[in-house]
């Protein structure tokens, strides 16, 4: 079932994830090593995003999920020996899996149905307008619960890793 | 120990100052509420007091009390600046509150160490507009753009973002940099429609506004949720909303301009 041409897809969806990972932590100005975290991360995380959702037939919600879960795992275990609180590269990550293009077309759903008096055009962007907005809603709280479960699970631990001694 | 007995003792006022301090900078900073409070909590037990703190969007509520003594206490509320995001802040001031716990800081070190870490120099302005704009191309090509997609979005990124740097620089309502940028950066890119280069000129256009998006803000509006803050929590998801609002506007009105709007 795996082969090259699957692993290279999944491989350049990584790499293409690591350079956004990068280019959007460098606004929130981290330190260079988080920054080089955070890349991999992303890559790890939206290459698994990749296969679940075209290998795996999850939705988008769900393997976002699963992906957001392994990152805060990882993040914790690189934030240990970084000493560098989790969030600081763990939330560049993320962010090329913000759905930045569902949030898009919500609003634009929103604002083709406002402009329409074509009631059964107007249904069909409604129904747009609802179906992109559930699908932001649930990929942002996928990736918030996600990511946190691990500090949810280990709170001391990802409370003290800046902590030297 | 020869040091701290030399040392006058902080008294209630000067601590509580530089705590609402590092509160208010760490709020500015985006972090998320449970840590503010952690790293204050932290910082005050080592003075032998402590604290409870309410956080919100616009101000800080702290109340101080010394542990022996109930009587002496004392209540702040300082107002933050606007968000201005630094990780390295959040990073450095959580690493300072460990060090004030675990090595026993005298007052006078924790202050100037806290001034050097805000005074810290920020990545420079062009590296982060030429990284950004890498980061924004490689977007497009995420979402299946062709080449010519990813260049323009490359291009429309660096002016949008170069917008949104001056504007901020004059320091104009955030509502309308964010506007402008987005108008900016979709005028760019819906040229590729106009001009028909290329096969996806509709990922080109959607994805040349992503850069805007308040990631940050809106992953701690969830956590704060999640964690039970929820009124700062939906504080910021009300603001982050408002911010993409503002990008949508800005995306329409372009839209408008090059005769779009029937998408």
């Amino acid at each position: 079932m795996i082969n090259t041409e699957m692993i290279h897809l999944i491989l350049i969806d990584g790499s293409l994830a690591a350079i956004a990972a990068i280019g959007f932590a460098v606004i929130s100005n981290p330190s260079r090593k988080a920054i080089a975290v955070s890349a991999l991360l992303a890559a790890i995380g939206h290459g698994l995003r990749f296969a679940l959702i075209h290998y795996a037939m999850l939705d988008i919600s769900m393997a976002t999920f699963v992906a957001a879960s392994c990152i805060g795992l990882l993040s914790i275990l690189f934030a240990r020996i970084i000493h560098c609180p989790a969030e600081v590269f763990s939330f560049p990550s993320l962010l090329p899996m913000i759905p930045g293009l569902f949030a898009y077309r919500t609003i634009l759903g929103l604002i083709k149905f406002m402009r329409t008096a074509d009631v059964i055009k107007s249904q069909g962007f409604m129904l747009d307008f609802v179906h992109n907005g559930l699908t932001t809603l649930f990929i942002l709280f996928a990736l918030v619960v996600g990511v946190s479960l691990p500090v949810l699970f280990f709170p001391k631990t990802s409370f003290s890793v800046t902590r030297k001694y | 120990m020869i040091n701290q007995t030399n040392q006058k003792e902080p008294n209630i006022q000067e601590i509580a100052d530089l705590l609402t301090d590092i509160a208010a900078e760490l709020m500015t900073s985006g972090a998320h509420t449970m840590r503010i409070i952690q790293n204050i909590s932290r910082m005050a037990a080592t003075f032998g007091y402590f604290i409870e703190l309410s956080v919100f969007q616009q101000s800080i509520m702290m109340t101080i009390t010394n542990k022996e003594d109930q009587l002496n206490r004392l209540t702040l509320i300082k107002k933050t600046k606007p968000l201005l995001l630094n990780f390295t802040i959040v990073s450095d001031l959580s690493s300072l509150s460990w060090d004030t716990f675990d090595k026993n800081l005298t007052f006078e070190e924790i202050i100037n160490r806290f001034h050097d870490i805000v005074v810290q120099k920020r990545m420079s302005r062009w590296l982060v507009l030429l990284l950004v704009s890498c980061a924004n191309a490689s977007f497009c090509a995420l979402f299946k753009g062709d080449i010519y997609g990813v260049g323009l979005v490359f291009l429309a990124t660096l002016a949008g973002f170069f917008t949104r740097q001056e504007m901020i620089k004059k320091h104009i309502n955030h509502l309308i940099v964010f506007s402008t940028s987005a108008f900016v950066a979709s005028l760019l890119a819906g040229l590729g429609y106009v001009f028909h280069w290329g096969i996806t000129p509709e990922i080109a256009l959607a994805s040349s506004v992503l850069f805007l998006i308040p990631g940050v803000p809106l992953i701690n509006s969830i956590l704060d949720i999640i964690e039970g803050h929820v009124l700062t929590g939906i504080a910021r998801l009300v603001n982050a909303s408002s911010l993409i609002v503002c990008i949508a506007l800005g995306l329409f009105v372009s839209m408008l301009i090059l005769g779009l709007e029937k998408l």
